[in-house]
């Protein structure tokens, strides 16, 4: 992990396991995809963060933030100075995806980590799970300035698109032609069209991942961002998804293991841009 | 309708949403190993139910006028293990003119539509039609 360009928001399964006890000053946190997965089984002393019923806000298509996400921290023991270490399911996408709603609503950088590898690493590596659910007493908690610099809207998106910078489309291939509007499992997250962002290049977001769910080297990440997609360390970048989650994932990527200094996840992502009024998609997909 | 799946609503129905996913992971729980036989037809690639994003293996069987259901779902899915385990608890050994009758909605009926992501909906009820589909078959 050490070639990495920010190698300190990676943490190891070893150092979890050696470091779990330490309740007063770090927060082990499992986030999912599948609702019962923390309930049937985590690393012991974990709280669950949940990406619909504790991040979405209720009622606006956005994220809790202000006083909603500092109640959220502190009713899991979380205070401001607390280390959060995020892991979870599917390669980490949702642990990606939770970690960058918390640098969004400012939780300190330094203090925000990824457990390599999620929750498959620490059960291959045949480390203990319980079902039990920790409880922590509250926290004060301070809301923090938010970090807007990480976030693009549509406006950005389009801009970034007629300005010709790097947009990076992180959907499966059959998503980004426009064969598909969804993939073929979540057709309910799906649009009105199919295709992308006018001069977005696509690469999947699992690309980064390892074959045991840790990320790959920095050597190969940048064969694939660097050498196969052309782009640089400081090139103004926004990815985007289906609805912000898989991007949150390759925005990680790409500020923290690459260095990467100008990456922005478009959460909106495809949901929004293809079902917009007004505004051009780029189609490759021809029916045969 | 069987009555061991209306039992099995009243119990989801019957408890707060908290409840009802302990409920659901008990469920996920219990669902029986396949037979051996049928392990091996899994490892050659039958009875995938494309459909599902996680692995979801369904084999029906006739046996004496009855339907047989056998079923295979990874731990990492226990959402989607715990409901092809309601099914396969309420209908294996009915006879196919009562599998003919399970509600489309069940997901509804059971209260988890709130809880299942609709990421997962359209997976849950490919196998609801795919039992439907084969136990007619059979």
């Amino acid at each position: 992990m050490a070639d990495y360009a920010h190698p300190d928001v990676l943490v190891s399964t070893d150092w979890v396991n050696q470091n779990r006890g330490d309740t007063d000053n770090i927060r082990i946190v499992e986030s999912n995809e599948d609702v019962l997965l923390y309930k049937q089984g985590h690393i012991p002393g974990a709280v669950e963060i949940d990406w619909i019923n504790d991040l979405n806000h209720p009622v606006v298509r956005d994220y809790i933030e202000g006083q909603d996400f500092a109640n959220l921290c502190s009713r899991h023991g979380i205070g401001n100075d607390t280390t959060v270490v995020f892991y979870g399911d599917k390669n980490n996408w949702w642990a990606c995806y939770a970690f960058w709603i918390f640098l969004l609503n400012g939780h300190d950088v330094s203090k925000l980590k990824i457990m390599n590898g999620g929750s498959a690493k620490w059960k291959a590596d045949g480390k203990p799970v319980t079902s039990d659910v920790p409880s922590y007493g509250e926290k004060p908690y301070t809301p923090g300035e938010k970090n807007p610099a990480i976030r693009a809207f549509i406006e950005d998106a389009l801009e970034q698109s007629k300005a010709g910078k790097p947009l990076v489309d992180v959907r499966s291939p059959a998503e980004f032609s426009g064969e598909r509007t969804h993939m073929p499992e979540y057709p309910q997250e799906g649009v009105l069209r199919g295709g992308h962002i006018p001069g977005a290049v696509n690469c999947p977001w699992a690309r980064a991942v390892a074959e045991d769910g840790t990320f790959k080297s920095r050597e190969e990440l940048e064969a694939i961002y660097q050498g196969e997609l052309g782009l640089k360390p400081g090139d103004d970048v926004v990815a985007y998804c289906r609805i912000g989650e898989r991007s949150s994932h390759t925005w990680f990527v790409l500020t923290y293991l690459l260095g990467y200094d100008n990456v922005r996840n478009y959460d909106g992502s495809w949901t929004e841009y293809g079902n917009k009024v007004g505004v051009p998609i780029e189609k490759t997909y021809e029916p045969a | 309708m069987s009555d061991s799946l209306t039992d099995i609503i009243e119990a989801f129905q019957s408890v707060d949403a908290e409840t009802r996913l302990m409920l659901l992971l008990d469920y996920a729980k219990n669902l029986p190993a396949l037979p051996d036989r049928l392990s091996a037809a899994r490892d050659e690639g039958l009875g995938r139910i494309e459909e599902c994003m996680t692995p979801v293996f369904l084999f029906c069987e006739g046996e004496n006028g009855h339907v047989r259901l056998f079923a295979d779902v990874a731990e990492e899915a226990p959402t989607v293990k715990g409901f092809v385990s309601i099914l396969v608890n309420a209908y294996d050994g009915a006879d196919k003119p009562t599998i003919a009758t399970i509600p489309d909605d069940l997901l509804q009926q059971l209260g988890l539509d709130g809880a299942i992501r609709m990421n997962r909906v359209v997976g849950l009820n490919a196998v609801l039609s795919r039992i439907k589909r084969e136990a007619a078959a059979v």
